[in-house]
């Protein structure tokens, strides 16, 4: 890598992945996933000079600032830390906050916290926490114009899907759909901290579940989840020391890009979001490719939020792994599936993984990081989005 | 809905009791539609919708989301009145799982419209007069017309598109059109082909699935839950004959002869298509099961129940 500030990310720990953690707060999964960053790192805390958090939704943690308790439980008292917000892509976010602030040579070593209840939401009516969880999130949408129609995060994204259906015919065909579903399931029985461990779920499966939002399929979309991630940042003298302490390769940061998409919808993407595309994913990864120096077929692996398959689908496209409207040969010409020229969300994603919004695209590096390391590869490329539309797109890409 | 102040225990993976507490996070509002009050006010008022031009670069928004143009350095934009016409920007979605406070509504039809030459898509609900919404009835350039409710609020939900193909022509020219205007139609039920002896079959094997299912689901704490708090008696209606099913707080009864004054009437040709472990939904979107109301709850109750007895081992 030839960037002059190169950042390296020197350890990475993890909490189990649950649909609900009744017997931990967001405080002890943010304590247990920084304890074990540090670990993993070989390093004190007392080293670490600040941090950022990666929060998503305060209603979630039922406080508002919900970063303040964390200050001296994560081991920062009287240091700086920043509380980062983005929607679906606040991991992405958070990261490469804290990349900029290690770049910009003002920090030497510095933590980034993901974390986030969600299941703690209830539904009395329904008996049920999955209303409410929804509820929560379409409180996201503004409350003049789209809220009060009813809009919420899963007919946003059915829109840009349908959109780009509209576009393409014939493309995002159900089975190809279908059959990414199986093999992530299938990708995520190698992720210990993994949501779904255990479970089986096959295409015929997929393609026999209920639209939730047609044209968007239960067993398609993203699962709730809680569980905090951290991760440790260091500049190269660091990262230096630290590899020389605990023996590790440091896996580099060596592009990073993001951009966010206007939020009304329009003819042109100038001005307007434009419902067919993800503009925002590609930019952002046009923008840390040129960074890095390389070309999407250079990348090995790539950690993918896909909070719906067909938007998994769809961000291929935009970051050129296909052209638009092709997005089928992903499947049908085996680029993705076992043994293709791309390997996409070896942790299983967020269908499978775990979706703890605040650090999933953290959980993300750390597969990154795991694959890099474990199969010997050079790129790989970590990737959030989110808020209504998808309209946010952050990318980073990492080096071994 | 508030819930009761209280605090249970619940065990956790590890078999210990953890503690938890009924609470709601609740703060009402009194909340400003500020500048866009304007917009509002025409919507309730003069039944009118209004839309914003840059003097500049003459881009059209609406709806009107900002009063300055940052593309030509904030110039202040005009509002002007928008024509009730236009065409969708897409295909729009059908939202049959939706958050809490918009649960009454499913399902419902949610799309984006390019009034006039606006270069913005207006947000809004789409409609159909034929019956329950369903995909394909509204896609990307289908011309629609804005309907205005007659008892309007100031808010998104005092209109609605239809495809201008449900209108006639005096409909279409008329602004603002009302929605006592449009008739709804009574939905037609649709009608079948012979009775065949394999039809027959396939509706007699149906019932003693059903009957099957109804002893399984006393066994499922879960499936009784999916059934918990709700009535309808429902007519099936196939082309290898007729019969109803009775959803009871928890319970599921097949009825077979007569079935009068049912909540709500199914309708679907062939009843071999009716199989409980796949989803009844996706034949609604898809058009082979037909429901004579725009009610979905009891089809995704119903659907429900397949999972819940695979968890309950039943």
């Amino acid at each position: 890598m030839e960037s002059e500030n190169k950042v390296a990310i020197v350890g990475a720990g993890m909490t189990h992945c649950r649909s609900r953690w009744l017997e931990k707060t967001y405080w002890e999964l943010s304590q247990m996933a920084v304890a074990r960053a540090v670990n993993d790192a070989g390093i004190d805390i007392k080293e670490v000079e600040g941090g950022v958090a990666g929060i998503y939704n305060d209603i979630f943690q039922f406080m508002a600032i919900p970063e303040s308790p964390l200050q001296g439980i994560i081991g920062l008292a009287n240091k700086p830390l920043i509380r980062v917000s983005n929607g679906g892509a606040t991991g992405a976010y958070s990261m490469l906050a804290a990349y900029n602030m290690v770049a910009s040579g003002q920090y030497d070593l510095l933590l980034v916290l993901g974390a986030e209840k969600a299941l703690d939401c209830f539904d009395f009516e329904a008996q049920s926490p999955t209303p409410a969880v929804v509820q929560t999130i379409a409180y996201s949408w503004d409350p003049w114009f789209e809220r009060p129609l009813g809009a919420h995060a899963s007919s946003s994204y059915a829109q840009v899907v349908l959109a780009y259906m509209d576009e393409h015919p014939g493309d995002l065909d159900p089975l190809v759909r279908a059959k990414v579903v199986e093999l992530l399931c299938k990708q995520s029985q190698n992720n210990p901290y993994a949501q779904r461990l255990g479970e089986r779920v096959t295409a015929k499966q997929v393609l026999d579940s209920r639209y939730v939002v047609y044209p968007i399929r239960s067993l398609e979309t993203c699962v709730y989840t809680e569980g905090a991630c951290a991760l440790i940042f260091a500049s190269p003298k660091v990262a230096k020391k630290i590899s020389e302490r605990n023996g590790k390769d440091p896996i580099w940061i060596c592009g990073s890009g993001a951009a966010n998409e206007p939020y009304f919808v329009g003819n042109n993407s100038r001005q307007f979001k434009v419902l067919h595309r993800i503009y925002s994913d590609y930019l952002a990864t046009k923008k840390a490719l040129k960074q890095a120096g390389i070309k999407i077929d250079d990348i090995d692996v790539i950690e993918l939020h896909d909070a719906f398959i067909p938007q998994l689908l769809i961000t291929l496209t935009e970051m050129g792994v296909v052209k638009r409207g092709h997005a089928n040969d992903l499947v049908d010409k085996g680029i993705i599936m076992p043994g293709g020229r791309l390997l996409v969300n070896p942790s299983g994603g967020l269908v499978f993984g775990g979706h703890f919004v605040g650090g999933s695209n953290m959980m993300s590096t750390w597969s990154i990081m795991r694959e890099l390391r474990d199969r010997n590869l050079r790129y790989g490329l970590v990737h959030g989005t989110g808020a209504s539309l998808s309209n946010y797109g952050a990318v980073m890409v990492l080096e071994r | 809905m508030l819930p009761k102040k209280g605090i249970e225990g619940k065990e956790g993976f590890d078999g210990k009791t953890y503690l938890v507490r009924n609470e709601a996070m609740f703060t009402a509002f009194r909340h400003s539609q500020g500048e866009f009050s304007q917009f509002f006010k025409a919507l309730r008022d003069d039944a009118r919708i209004l839309g914003n031009r840059c003097p500049k670069c003459r881009v059209l928004i609406c709806p009107p989301f900002q009063n300055r143009c940052p593309d030509c350095n904030f110039a202040e934009m005009q509002s002007e009145i928008m024509p009730d016409t236009g065409l969708m920007a897409a295909s729009p979605v059908i939202v049959i799982f939706a958050p809490a406070r918009f649960k009454a509504d499913v399902p419902y039809g949610l799309g984006y419209a390019f009034l006039g030459k606006s270069d913005c898509a207006l947000p809004l609900r789409v409609k159909t007069t034929t019956g329950m919404i369903r995909p394909g009835i509204l896609e990307k350039h289908t011309l629609v017309k804005i309907v205005f409710r007659n008892k309007r609020q100031g808010e998104m939900l005092d209109i609605f598109a239809l495809p201008q193909t449900e209108l006639t022509l005096e409909q279409i020219q008329k602004s603002p059109l009302l929605e006592s205007e449009i008739s709804f139609e009574t939905p037609r039920e649709p009608e079948f082909g012979e009775k065949t002896q394999k039809l027959v079959f396939a509706k007699n094997r149906l019932v003693k699935q059903l009957r099957l299912l109804s002893e399984r689901i006393k066994k499922s704490p879960r499936a009784q839950k999916d059934l918990a708090n709700w009535r309808r008696l429902v007519k099936i209606k196939t082309a290898g004959g007729d019969f109803g099913i009775l959803i009871d707080n928890g319970k599921l009864e097949v009825i077979e002869g007569d079935i009068f004054d049912p909540n709500l009437v199914f309708a679907i040709e062939n009843p071999s298509k009716l199989r409980m472990d796949s989803a009844l939904t996706n034949l609604v979107m898809e058009g082979s099961l037909w429901v004579n109301k725009s009610e979905l709850e009891t089809i995704t109750r119903l659907d429900r129940l397949y999972r819940s007895l695979k968890r309950d081992s039943c």
